[in-house]
């Protein structure tokens, strides 16, 4: 662990593991691009496991687990997290933006498309009309994402009692984000820190 | 809600060929960047607020159709960044509209990718701090709660009507307890709309 590099010392040499040699920033840029290509149906953390440990063998499932747990746990899209990450990882910064270009250029050129049809469009009564449908389905979407996580904290009432707290400034006091979570944040993190850590038996 | 409403029919959109709205613009998504947990949704009633409240780019049924065009198209989340600066420069044309999609969709990526790339090279180093435990345990309920906050704010936005506010009720329960995939949802709701079934 003392030699700070882009590869991580725990791992062991690639061949060893039949990996393949870690990739340059082109492959970096067409392996994401192909994960983009690839997830245009949905599943992408699935496609982005099959392409980068399965066929590409550029890290083992361990690797990418870990990816997906940093990418999950810091701030930005995971998807987007975990290609960073991966570029990161074997060619550091520049690689990191040579993954993240590859992930984003298709998704992103086919959204300019669609907004550019959207803002010429969107006055056509029949085009205003069928968006007045889909946005209801859309916002039923919104509204689950909370009802995905609940049951995660089912058995935690202080973790209910944060989230109630978080829910109420923001939609009865109109608290913007910000403001709450430099408030709740740190509130949150103080009752969670992990006493046991410094206590007798636990020794890290 | 008045008050929201009242806002919106006061505002007058600030232009960003005025470089001190460009920049403040661009301040605001750089800054909100590093508050995007739980996947970057818990950004959405922020978006609302700044594109329809606070710059007055566009109208809050207008952000709700991006927010579902953004939802249906491809590709990850928060790529509906892209589409709200190409509605704030609209009116300057789509040469700048494109330009303005690109800028607001760097800011809102590049603070989370540098700290990600910290995280990426650094994280045999504090995956057992303390920090970090206490960091992953006290955001989880926050971020339910802002996604709750989020998902309201998205329903008061895009439904007007009982009609619009059953499908949306019916299609969170589906998505909830299926598999089915969210693009048939939105095609049937479009034609429910199409139909004049559900209205704004």
């Amino acid at each position: 662990m003392s030699e700070p590099k882009a590869i991580p010392a725990s791992v062991p040499s690639p061949e060893a593991e039949g990996l393949a040699p870690p990739p340059d920033h082109w492959q970096l840029f067409f392996g994401m691009m192909q994960v983009a290509l690839s997830a245009f149906g949905g599943g992408l953390s699935a496609w982005s496991q099959r392409i980068i440990v399965e066929e590409k063998r550029w890290m083992n499932n361990t690797s990418f687990l870990t990816g997906l747990t940093v990418a999950r746990l810091f701030p930005g899209p995971n998807q987007i997290n975990m290609a960073v990450y991966i570029g990161a990882r074997f060619q550091g910064l520049s690689g990191a933006m040579a993954a993240l270009a590859g992930m984003l250029l298709v998704p992103f050129i086919l959204l300019m498309l669609v907004g550019l049809a959207y803002f010429s469009f969107r006055s056509l009564p029949l085009v205003d009309r069928l968006l007045a449908g889909v946005v209801t389905a859309a916002a039923g979407l919104a509204l689950s994402m909370g009802f995905k996580i609940l049951h995660q904290y089912q058995r935690d009432p202080v973790a209910l009692l944060l989230a109630l707290a978080t829910f109420l400034a923001m939609a009865v006091f109109h608290i913007r984000l910000i403001p709450v979570v430099v408030v709740a944040g740190p509130l949150a993190m103080a009752w969670y820190w992990p006493r046991g850590a410094a206590g007798p038996g636990v020794d890290r | 809600m008045m008050a929201a409403l009242l806002l919106v029919s006061d505002c007058t959109p600030k232009s960003l060929g005025d470089l001190a709205n460009l920049l403040a613009v661009i301040r605001d998504f750089l800054s909100l960047s590093l508050f995007s947990l739980g996947g970057g949704n818990t950004l959405l009633s922020e978006y609302h607020y700044l594109s329809v409240s606070e710059y007055c780019w566009i109208s809050s049924n207008q952000f709700a159709d991006l927010y579902a065009l953004a939802e249906a198209a491809p590709g990850p989340s928060s790529m509906l960044v892209g589409l709200l600066g190409m509605g704030a420069a609209w009116r300057e044309g789509p040469g700048w509209a494109l330009a303005s999609a690109v800028v607001a969709e760097i800011a809102i990526l590049l603070p989370s990718t540098l700290l990600m790339v910290i995280a990426a090279l650094s994280w045999n180093r504090f995956r057992d701090s303390p920090w970090r435990i206490a960091f992953e345990r006290g955001l989880g309920p926050i971020t339910l709660g802002i996604l709750f906050a989020v998902g309201l704010k998205i329903l008061h936005t895009a439904d007007h009507g009982v009609p619009a506010y059953l499908v949306s009720i019916v299609v969170c329960v589906l998505t909830l307890r299926t598999r089915i995939s969210p693009l048939w949802f939105m095609a049937i709701a479009g034609v429910l709309g199409g139909f004049g079934v559900i209205n704004r």
